[in-house]
């Protein structure tokens, strides 16, 4: 395994409703390896998204550690983790999140926005990460004029575009057909296997889940097992 | 009646379309104003700028645009906000002008200190043309500094009459300022020609045009005592035009009546229903009338209504006061000195509850209604797009910067808004209306000043922010685990 870009350690994170607290995840430990690409599958309310959620630096866990790369992001405040997610994390939603009254070309810029990068810097990157998910010819359609499977090879563009450490994907096949779904997968893969990026991806679905190196399985918030290759490990 | 509401109510959706294609215009162009911009910025971004500078002028247009793109995603919505910020404004706008008007008018102007004096005890005043050379002499005494010009001075004899004696109705009937012509550009307030005390120089509100036409009135007038000028809105109801020859039987001046030539109109505005005569015509009149009856006409002793001043502080305000007061040459019958704005103010007296209820009871409900309808717009528009602000949290954007961003579509409708609204009831009221009929005291109509241009977009721009602050606020509290745990 090569050196973890992700550690984390006993993790716990838990949420309150009304007088009762909800533990969501507990005690959780996980590495993750530099161009991993890794699933976590689980059944509904075992903390898959949390975890994403967590190691995206979306959310702050109840107690425990995250380190991404060399940056402890468990410790860091809301605007410390935003200014990191901009150039470490890329977000691929299920529902591809696009702005609506965006072009293709203007949602992939908008987190280059954020960079001090230069408009014929800006425009370069954009190209490329459009390229990549052969979208070039679209860039001036706005996602209501894309299909669902053109729309998330957008968000996957809009993902890439600052070229970060870590990209998350919350169920990105759960709103395509197979055919759809098959070539975001494909386009997962090539981005792991082409650009060594490290993708976290949670998903439902098994087939899916295959296309992974290794994948994690939650139960009522810890990890239970463990399948590599289809050697399913138990975790004790 | 029935048809005349269904006129209106017919006119209204034609007139909200009127009203929303500048809009439309101004979305238009601002779109590619910001794209044209964006071109510039990614020129820029190659030059030899620092970094930091060309960072930000490459992200500035493409927010902005962001920004514009953003309020047009429900255009029914934008344009309701944006009609009902109109109207708003367009009602604080003339409400505004009346009050800034009245603040003028009894508010002392440093370049322009003008004194009244009137009789002390008797409304109307009236005193003797004997005060005129009287005062003039008191004026002569005063000390160089403080010593108005003859530019300085004029006196105002009030002349009504109608046009037919035997019948005498509003149509029929005419006011005159009777004073010495020149006057008329130097004393009487809009269409005088100003001097600055400072620089000396001379300068009109006037435009060109009607300076120009009011100098030839002024000639004129000079040399024809009989000539005089009326305003349009009179001279319409009168049913005259210029050139017209008009004969007037007086009321207050009983027995006597003026054989008149018009000569010309006032500029539109505040002499609208006025007119203006040559004091000595009133004169020779008086004296007509001795060498006719052979005794004098009752008024002869009583025709001086007013005397106008302007003096350079209110030092001299103080010094002349102080003699009209307590010389025994003004006491038959005693004077009262007062500044111009004091005058006016005690005349407007009686309309201060009016005043004060649409400085601190409309204009602010009217601000109001403002922020909160368009609070109402960008908290449903914030409320629609939570998806969408915490998408912005997860590429990075700062809580502030999605507050601006919320911030930012509240303010340019409010400011196109405001502006198309100023812009429009500028030119209606001042061009078109001629002034907004309004009459209070003896001030006709009311015009919209030119800064009428910034309150607009500012008053937008101010309510929008107030408007919009709490659903800004919400916005960029968006917790972003709990947007997407919803969704999933």
């Amino acid at each position: 395994m090569n050196q973890p870009i992700v550690q984390v350690r006993d993790l716990e994170k838990s949420f309150i409703r009304g007088s009762e607290e909800i533990k969501v995840l507990n005690s959780l430990n996980l590495d993750v390896a530099e161009g991993e690409f890794l699933a976590l599958m689980g059944p509904s309310g075992s903390g898959k998204t949390t975890l994403l959620n967590l190691i995206a630096g979306l959310d702050q866990p109840t107690s425990g550690q995250i380190l991404v790369g060399d940056q402890m992001i468990s410790e860091m405040t809301e605007s410390q983790l935003a200014r990191w997610r901009t150039r470490h994390v890329g977000f691929v939603f299920q529902f591809y999140h696009l702005i609506p009254v965006l072009t293709a070309y203007e949602n992939v810029e908008l987190p280059l926005l954020l960079l001090p990068l230069t408009a014929s810097e800006r425009r370069k990157q954009v190209r490329n990460a459009l390229d990549l998910v052969g979208l070039v010819n679209r860039d001036n359609y706005r996602p209501g004029m894309l299909s669902g499977g053109q729309q998330q090879r957008v968000g996957i563009a809009r993902a890439i575009v600052t070229d970060p450490t870590l990209i998350v994907a919350d169920e990105p096949t759960g709103d395509l057909d197979s055919k759809s779904a098959d070539e975001i997968l494909t386009l997962l893969t090539v981005l792991r296997e082409q650009l060594n990026k490290t993708i976290i991806m949670v998903t439902h679905d098994p087939h899916a889940a295959e296309r992974a190196q290794r994948i994690l399985h939650l139960e009522k918030g810890r990890l239970v097992s463990e399948t590599v290759r289809d050697q399913r490990i138990t975790i004790p | 009646m029935s048809v005349l509401y269904l006129g209106i109510l017919a006119a209204i959706p034609l007139l909200c379309l009127m009203i929303l294609i500048p809009f439309f215009i101004v979305l238009f162009l601002g779109e590619w104003s910001l794209r044209f911009l964006n071109l510039i910025a990614e020129q820029i971004s190659q030059s030899s700028l620092p970094q930091s500078l060309r960072t930000v002028i490459g992200m500035v247009p493409k927010l902005m645009l962001m920004i514009f793109k953003s309020i047009q995603r429900n255009m029914l919505r934008t344009s309701l906000t944006y009609l009902a910020t109109f109207v708003l404004v367009l009602v604080v706008t003339m409400v505004w002008s009346i009050l800034a008007f009245i603040d003028a008018v009894t508010s002392d102007k440093a370049e322009d200190f003008k004194i009244i004096i009137t009789e002390r005890y008797q409304i109307p005043s009236q005193m003797p043309l004997t005060y005129i050379s009287q005062v003039q002499a008191v004026l002569e005494r005063l000390p160089p500094e403080l010593r108005p010009t003859s530019d300085d001075f004029m006196t105002w004899s009030f002349v009504g009459g109608s046009l037919d004696p035997q019948k005498r109705t509003f149509e029929n009937s005419i006011f005159l300022f009777c004073l010495d012509p020149i006057c008329l550009r130097t004393m009487m307030d809009g269409i005088e020609r100003k001097r600055s005390r400072k620089t000396g120089e001379v300068y009109d509100e006037l435009s060109p045009e009607d300076a120009k036409a009011m100098e030839e009135i002024v000639q004129k007038m000079k040399a024809n005592r009989q000539a005089i000028v009326v305003g349009k809105e009179r001279l319409r109801i009168l049913n005259k035009q210029v050139g017209d020859v008009i004969e007037v039987t007086s009321f207050n001046f009983k027995d006597i009546v003026f054989r008149f030539e018009i000569i010309g109109t006032f500029p539109e505005g505040r002499y609208d229903q006025s007119a203006a005569m040559n004091l000595e015509y009133l004169v020779q009149a008086l004296e007509e009338y001795k060498r006719e009856k052979r005794t004098a006409h009752p008024l002869a002793d009583k025709s001086v209504n007013l005397i106008w001043i302007r003096l350079p502080n209110r030092e001299a305000f103080n010094l002349v006061a102080d003699v009209l007061n307590n010389s025994s040459e003004f006491s038959s019958p005693p004077v009262k000195v007062e500044t111009a704005s004091s005058a006016i103010g005690v005349f407007l007296e009686a309309y201060k509850d009016i005043f004060r209820g649409m400085r601190y009871l409309l204009s602010p409900a009217i601000l109001i209604t403002m922020a909160l309808v368009i609070s109402n717009a960008i908290s449903i528009s914030v409320r629609e797009r939570r998806t969408e602000m915490a998408v912005l949290k997860v590429l990075g954007y700062q809580p502030w910067q999605i507050m601006l961003l919320v911030l930012g579509e509240a303010v340019l409708v409010g400011v196109i808004s405001g502006f198309v609204s100023a812009g429009i009831t500028v030119v209606v009221v001042n061009n078109i209306l001629n002034g907004l009929k309004f009459p209070i005291a003896f001030f006709p109509a009311f015009f919209i000043p030119k800064a009428a241009l910034w309150w607009g977009p500012v008053l937008g721009a101010g309510t929008a922010i107030a408007g919009s602050f709490l659903p800004a606020w919400s916005a960029r509290t968006v917790k972003v685990s709990e947007v997407f745990s919803k969704i999933a």
